[in-house]
């Protein structure tokens, strides 16, 4: 099954916190991508650079940060494929981040498919373009069938065009929040419990990770999704080195 | 066979095959809703049959047979009316056909656990709501109905079904596996497991009296499971200890609640009430688990539990013996309310001011506030002291908290006690 952890922040370090992750982080990275279990990940800029579209009456409408209001956030993604459960956990467990925050485990829906592309984008490589992550925000109350199949099919849509000119990397939806697992670790136990690292009344349904010139092409792009109508997209820049 | 012989035969058959046919089918299906519909379809069939055919002789197997043989029927159909719909056009299904989902995987290792095993540690998953995995044990393992389960934890069928009905999806959707987890889980997991049976036997004992008895039910599912997961890890000190502890408890059930419905203190019960079959075998089963020499807390409270079950009179209790389990359980699991248990044990074996002391200690930690049974035990102790002004007042605080009218109508006992004891 592939699995996207969610690495959690927020807060503060302290200067020794700071210490370990440096050296830890990259320990994990080696150590999952040679069991194979880690496909790719990386780390998102900071909250205060998210932009927050909705589209209301054909107005693309944006507001600075997060979609979320809370203290903690997500700094960073990984795509893992695991046997089960149990093997996400125990792998979430080993990442740093979840001694100090947390780490939330949310499954993929079927059919998950990880190119050439996605494995290089994990590798930083962004082919003169600036990386971006979309979150697609859903609040999960199903809507009337035919606003669902719309919506779906206009994703897809939206999912191909993007593919097509070279601008998406990877993109899938996610199973609903219900099925999400949320791991910490204190004190050496492994503390697991179930649900999303922060409870809102919308939350992440799907994740695009793209390529494009500049935030208001990214910004484009996430206006164009369906959700970004019937709900919000978050458009945040990831890290480059 | 008469009709009641036969209803008979198939109730048993149900309490004792439920879980098993259920988890087999769930093993080789991977669709818990289908292996339950199947099992329930296998049992309505044993109620068609057995009075024609006659009771078989291996009950479990039968039912076995035929809620497989009906799942088959049921996946196959499915991957007909797959393949009708691609014949129409519709878009491709890969998945394998009824044939192969249905074969016997060969086991990894050459021992086989039974799938009871797996049933239970996959509901009582750390993933899992604790409230869903409860009511999925009960469900699945136990046998209970969505409306039992419902009525169980007052709240509605509806509200039960949903529970249910998402735990399971979780399952499903997250990966959880079926599976009983490799060693390196085990003590862990099998302490979750630990955790959900001693919840529901709680939530039962908490409950015990009056129009709370379907409540009270809860503590004979929770045993029965208890000694299910025994059998099946007849090694693991600690299921032995839980059970035990559950039994020493059970034992004491109908002493302690009087005529009104209030809750009788320990020193003042009648010991002949007791249960003394439940007594000696929780005893034999405690005496066993520690003999293997691996203490855990369900050994400890069950050693405590014993210390009050081997005591012909309250008088003769030794709570030197049970303050000092308390504070070997305090190391195991340091939390509050152990504390306030050991404080009650140092004072009674000897030494209040010793044991108020620890009491004020937690009051000043503020960890308790709220919490009645530390101002109730502040009240017992300085009650034990002959400080009847300050005891009237730790009742009145203890009076404001309590959740349970059992629990106020003997605080309210107390506190006219002191009162009087105040007047001239």
């Amino acid at each position: 099954m592939n699995y996207l952890l969610f690495i959690c922040s927020g807060g503060d370090y302290s200067a020794d916190d700071v210490e370990l992750l440096q050296r830890e982080c990259p320990r994990w990275v080696e150590e999952m991508d040679g069991r194979g279990v880690r496909l790719l990940g990386r780390q998102l800029d900071d909250p205060e650079t998210a932009v927050t579209v909705r589209v209301r009456d054909g107005e693309t409408l944006l507001s600075d940060g997060p979609f979320a209001e809370s203290k903690e956030f997500v700094a960073g993604f990984d795509v893992l494929r695991c046997q089960d459960l149990d093997e996400a956990i125990e792998v979430a467990a080993k990442h740093p981040v979840s001694w100090f925050r947390e780490i939330e485990i949310r499954p993929f829906r079927e059919g998950l498919e990880v190119g050439e592309e996605a494995l290089a984008f994990g590798r930083g490589e962004d082919a003169g373009a600036d990386p971006y992550c979309l979150m697609l925000c859903l609040d999960g109350i199903p809507a009337a069938p035919e606003v669902e199949e719309s919506v779906m099919r206009e994703g897809r849509a939206w999912s191909e065009d993007l593919r097509a000119r070279g601008v998406q990397v990877l993109a899938h939806p996610l199973q609903h929040k219900d099925a999400a697992t949320t791991v910490r670790v204190r004190g050496g136990e492994t503390l697991v419990s179930d649900g999303p690292f922060v409870e809102t009344k919308e939350f992440i349904g799907g994740i695009a990770f793209i390529r494009c010139a500049g935030r208001q092409a990214a910004i484009e792009i996430a206006a164009a999704h369906p959700l970004a109508r019937h709900h919000m997209v978050e458009v945040r820049p990831f890290l480059t080195e | 066979m008469t009709p009641a012989g036969v209803q008979e035969a198939v109730d048993a058959a149900f309490r004792g095959e439920w879980g098993r046919v259920l988890a087999t089918l769930i093993r080789r299906t991977g669709d818990w809703d289908l292996a339950e519909e199947c099992a329930q379809e296998a049992f309505a069939e044993a109620l068609r049959r057995w009075p024609l055919d006659g009771v078989p002789e291996r009950p479990g197997a039968w039912l076995s047979t035929v809620a497989g043989n009906r799942a088959i029927d049921r996946l196959r159909r499915r991957v007909r009316e797959r393949e009708l719909m691609d014949a129409v056009g519709r878009e491709q299904m890969t998945e394998s056909g009824a044939g192969e989902v249905i074969s016997e995987p060969p086991e990894e290792s050459g021992e086989i656990p039974d799938d009871r095993l797996r049933l239970i540690f996959t509901c009582c998953h750390p993933a899992l709501p604790m409230e869903g995995r409860v009511a999925l044990t009960l469900r699945t393992l136990a046998g209970l109905t969505t409306a039992e389960i419902s009525r169980a934890f007052l709240v509605p069928e509806a509200t039960m079904a949903k529970r249910l009905t998402r735990t399971k999806a979780k399952i499903a959707a997250a990966g959880i596996p079926y599976r009983v987890p490799p060693a390196h889980l085990l003590p862990e997991r099998l302490a979750g497991v630990l955790a959900v049976l001693y919840l529901m036997f709680n939530e039962g004992y908490s409950a015990s009296s009056g129009p709370d008895l379907i409540r009270a039910g809860l503590c004979g599912e929770a045993i029965r499971l208890a000694r299910g997961l025994r059998q099946l890890m007849p090694q693991e000190p600690e299921v032995t200890g839980a059970l035990a502890l559950m039994l020493l408890h059970h034992a004491r059930l109908d002493g302690r609640v009087g005529a009104e419905g209030e809750l009788i203190p320990l020193e003042e019960q009648d010991r002949g009430r007791w249960d003394a079959g439940e007594i000696g075998e929780g005893l034999s089963l405690l005496d066993g688990a520690l003999r293997r020499r691996a203490v855990g807390p369900y050994q400890l409270q069950a050693a405590i539990a014993a210390c009050h079950a081997r005591a012909a009179r309250a008088a003769d209790t030794d709570w030197r013996e049970i303050a000092g389990l308390y504070a070997l359980l305090e190391r195991l699991m340091p939390s509050p309310v152990v504390l306030l248990n050991r404080a009650v044990a140092v004072a009674m074996s000897g030494d209040v001011e010793a044991g108020l002391a620890l009491v004020d200690e937690l009051s000043a930690g503020g960890r308790l506030e709220r919490y009645h049974l530390l101002e109730a035990t502040r009240a017992d102790l300085l009650r034990r002291r002959g400080d009847h002004p300050a005891a009237a007042a730790a009742y009145e605080r203890a009076l404001g908290l309590a959740p349970s009218s059992a629990e106020r109508l003997y605080l309210l006992r107390r506190l006219r006690e002191v009162r009087d004891a105040e007047q001239p």
